[in-house]
Formats: C-alpha cells, structure tokens, sequence
C-alpha cells in the first residue's frame, strides 16, 4: 500500500441475547459513542460512514436507514455493507486510501434476538435450489464438520477442545456473552442441534454491535498515540452450492490469506503473527479456518489444538476473547476480531493481553459453510 | 445457430416464473427502545404526542432520536408535548390495499395518508379520517382520534386512529 490506514478506536458494546432495553440504532450508538470519546472527535468531523448489517435481520429493507442519525449520515456520505463487519472495514480502507475520504466512522449492528434464526439463515440458500431442503447454517455446518473429520480424522475430541480453550479464553474478556468453566466432556454430552455439533460447539444467540475510526496516517497520528495499522488485507468468495466445493478445504480464505500476507510481507504466518481472531462459529471451523490461513499444513489443525499451541500463552494465541462461540452476533463477528486485535496491538487486552503482540491476524466469515472469506493483518508499528 | 422459425417458436414461449409461498411468517421481536419506548409510554399513558428536543438548535423531532441529525450531537433527554392539531402538507390517496406488517391485515382502502404540519411546526404522518376526494385538499386543518379504550393503546402511532377534519371554530376550542 502506498500510503497506511490507521484505525484509532474501537467500540464494542457487551454482548448479550435479547438486548430488548434498546432499538438497533440505540445499540449502534452504544458502540459509536465509544469511538467518539476515545478520539475526542464529534459526529460533525466524520467524513464518511460505512455501516454493516442485513435486512432480512433488521426486518426491514435498506437496514442503515434505521441508523442513520447515529452515524452523523445527514446531508453526509453513507455506504452500507450485508456481510459482515471486516468487510465495512475493508470498504473504509479502501475510500481512504481512494482519497476520496479521510475520517470513516464504521459500524456493525445485529440483534439476533429480535428473529428467527433459523429462519433467515434458510432464505440466504438459493431459493429454487436449496432452500426447500430446510437447511439453516448449523445444518449445513454439520456437513461441513462431518466432511472434514472424515477426510483428516479430525476428532469431536479435537473440536470440544475449541470450545473449552475459548469458553475459558471468555473469562477474561468482560465483553463477552458467555464465559465458562467446561471440559471436554460437557461439550461432547451437550444436547445435540445437527449431528455432530453440539450445543456447546455452536455459537449462542446474541446482540451487539462494534465501531470504528479509521483515517489516513498523518492524521491518524494527530488524533491517537497509539494508532494501529492495517498492514494487509483481502477477502475472498467460493461456490455457493453444496458439493461443488471440498467442504474439508477452503481455498477461499487460502487465497484471502495468501493476498493479505503479501501485502503484509507475511511469509511465514505461524512465526510472524502474534495473535490471531477467528470467526468460529462452530468449534470445527477453528481448526479449518487455522489451515486456510496456512498456520499449518491441511488436515493437520487437530495438531495444533492438542499441542497447545492456540492457548493463551501458547505459540500463536487464538481468540484470546473467547472467539464468536463465546457470543458474537451474525454481521458483527468478524468486525469484532478486527476490534480485539487492534485491543492486542494496543496493549489495552487487560487480562487477554497477548504480551509483546505487534502483528496480528483478524479473520472475518460470512454465509453458509464459509462462502465468503475475509483476512486482516494489523500492525502497532 | 438455430433457425430463424425455432428461434420464433423459442420467444413464443411463456416465461417460466418461480412461485415461492411463505406460509410462516418471518416474525420480529422489534425493541422500541429508550426513545421511541417513551413516545410510545405517553401515547398510551397519556393520549399525549411527543418529541424530543435537540440542545444546540432546539428543534424538537418526531420520532425521537439519539443523535439531532442537523447538529450531530446527542439529544440527551429533554421532551416535548406536541399539539394534536394542524393542517394538512400533503397527502396521496390510497387505493390499492397494502399489507399491515405489524398485523398480518391488509389495510381498509381507499384512504389518504397524509405528512400533517402540527400547529407547532413539526411535521407527523398519519392517515385522515376524510376519504371524500372532493374535500380533501392541502391545509386543511385536522385533530387526532385518539383510541379511547386503554387496553387497546400501546402501538405507537396506531393509538390515534387518524386525523379528523375540523373547522377553525373547532380548532380554536381545541388549542385552549
Ligand atoms: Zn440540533
């Protein structure tokens, strides 16, 4: 990149399920008002806004109309992104970069409460071809769990350990929905929603929403000591269709990565990032996404998990937060790995810090079984 | 490439649509939240109209909002009663039934839905009671119904039925 995007601050409200006490635009604001303080900016020095959430989850079309007062988007610019937040952050780099804008403000909003879940899930399936087979993304999931266990002999073992490290990992993040003390054992004897994942290997629903400030560098450094830098980034699409893809891969986020690493000058992912965020929102997919983002060889992401390695205190730190199966909401998950990395880079992980972290990874997921890959790499220097 | 008669033959052919029927409804649990709860607690409560006041430019918005979006600042929490009666700005008649979403009912037709001007200069936008074509006009001066019965208020907006055509006699009573 010829000239670096800085983000300033970061926002995430708590999340929670049915956060009934608020509407979609006062959620919004809980995240943006944080922002605002922690830079000492107003509504007013916001050049532009890119916000992400989804209208069939709003219940309502053209959903950033709903938020439009919160994000200072009257007589003033206004993107809206449907996938999930990393990619609004994405759009921001890339209006800075343009130079067509200075200081973005954006932010994800989802209140997963406030429907049926498995309901919208179903209508993102093609609707003349798919979703009369009634499939959700847990159910599609659980294809693309069993497809990859079976093809590397990654165990349930293997996956409860996902959850254990990052119910644990939750503890130490107050944000966080659902911090927990669980073993292996609990997660492999919670109820079953589509076999083989469990309760305890699936997300829980959840509400929230996370903000940011991203400007061009020079101004970054006016407004924040501490501003933290996007050093690569990339997303990348795959097949919708059950079946035309290997489910056990996922060449989407290979190459997301590969794109990102070059831009970053990242040639070894294992040694030179310090910290990575996943979207995992089933525990099997920490691992699967760990291969994409070529932390190890295919099929070799059980490995890891049983040597450690992804444990506070371990190699390469995975979901010090707690990761989305701790609670992340739908279109805000991702936004928030970007969120706890710039914490890390920042030093202000408090009891999560990753100690010395300077390069982090932020990883973003959206659609069914992971159609949609996106990779951040963020840098403090 | 194929011949000029089967290509004929080809665009006589009906288009063939995907019908697609929900039979559940996609159901939303939508929270009014901190300032749109309070506008909904007055009209309920109180038969009462209110918006809230921006601090800088003290314009008053209906429906309340966080964020004043001509100065960009926070609202804070200073409400406003607005007056239940103004004139008319603009109004289109309504004759092809739409579906209500709250309710899951087509609305009655044909009826006007109008942007009403309030006495105090904020705008609302409601339904009038008046469906004669002839005496619907811009700036005629008109007065919230309101739903008399308690337990039937707690929807907002829907807890006045519509806006009512008065004459000035009649406004004046209602301004005292
Ligand atoms: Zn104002």
């Amino acid at each position: 990149m010829t000239e670096r995007v800085g983000i300033l601050a970061v926002g995430q409200t708590k999340y929670c399920p049915n956060r009934a006490d608020v509407s979609e635009e006062e959620l919004a604001y809980e995240a943006i008002k944080q922002v605002l303080e922690a830079t000492g900016l107003t509504l007013s020095d916001i050049d532009s806004a890119v916000t992400c959430s989804q209208d069939f989850w709003d219940g309502r079309t053209i959903s950033s109309m709903n938020i439009q007062h919160v994000v200072g988007a009257h007589l003033s610019h206004e993107d809206k992104v449907t996938e999930d937040g990393i990619n609004a952050v994405y759009c921001a780099m890339g209006q800075i970069l343009s130079g067509h804008q200075d200081i973005v403000l954006v932010v994800a909003h989802t209140k997963e409460s406030q429907a049926e879940k498995s309901l919208i899930e179903n209508a993102a399936f093609d609707p003349a071809l798919m979703r009369q087979l009634g499939l959700d993304f847990t159910s599609a999931a659980a294809m693309q769990a069993k497809r990859y266990m079976y093809k590397y002999g990654i165990t349930s073992e293997q996956c409860a350990k996902v959850a254990v490290k990052n119910r644990a990992n939750a503890k130490n993040n107050p944000l966080a929905q659902e911090p927990m003390d669980i073993t292996i054992e609990d997660v492999l004897s919670s109820k079953m929603l589509s076999s083989p994942i469990r309760l305890l290997d699936a997300k829980p629903t959840s509400d929230g929403a996370c903000a940011m400030i991203l400007a061009p560098e020079a101004k970054a450094k006016k407004i924040t000591r501490k501003p933290v830098w996007i050093l690569g980034a990339s997303n990348c699409y795959e097949t919708h269709y059950l079946g035309d893809r290997d489910l056990a891969d996922c060449d989407a986020l290979t190459k997301a990565a590969q794109k990102a690493y070059s831009m970053a000058g990242i040639k070894n992912p294992l040694r030179q990032i310090d910290v990575a965020e996943i979207s995992e929102e089933y525990t099997y997919q920490e691992l699967l996404w760990m291969e994409g983002l070529g932390f190890c060889n295919r099929g070799e992401a059980g490995k890891l998990i049983d040597r450690g390695v992804t444990k506070m205190g371990g190699k390469l730190p995975v979901n010090p937060s707690g990761g989305v199966l701790s609670g992340n909401p739908t279109g805000v998950a991702g936004m928030t790995r970007v969120a706890e990395a710039v914490l890390q880079l920042r030093g202000e992980g408090s009891d999560r810090q990753v100690e010395g972290a300077q390069v982090a990874l932020a990883h973003g997921v959206t659609g069914i079984c992971g159609q949609l890959q996106a990779v951040m790499i963020l840098g403090n220097s | 490439m194929a011949k000029a008669s089967s290509k004929k033959k080809a665009e006589e052919k009906k288009p063939e649509y995907i019908h697609v029927t929900f039979n559940r409804p996609r159901q939303y649990s939508w929270s009014t939240g901190r300032y749109l709860g309070h506008f909904y607690a007055e009209a309920k409560e109180n038969k009462r109209i209110v918006g809230n006041r921006c601090p800088k430019c003290k314009d008053i918005w209906l429906p309340p909002t966080p964020v004043c979006p001509k100065c960009k600042v926070d609202m804070g929490w200073d409400w406003a009663e607005l007056p239940q009666t103004g004139e008319v700005y603009q109004y289109t008649y309504l004759v092809m039934p739409l579906w209500d979403p709250h309710y899951g009912e087509k609305w009655a037709n044909p009826y006007p839905s109008a942007i009403i001007l309030l006495d105090n200069g904020v705008f609302y936008r409601h339904r009038l009671e008046e469906t004669d074509k002839d005496k619907l006009r811009a700036g005629i001066r008109v007065q919230a119904v309101w739903k008399e019965d308690y337990e039937e208020r707690g929807h907002g907006m829907a807890d006045i039925l519509y806006f009512k055509t008065i004459d000035e006699q009649e406004a004046k009573r209602c301004l005292q």
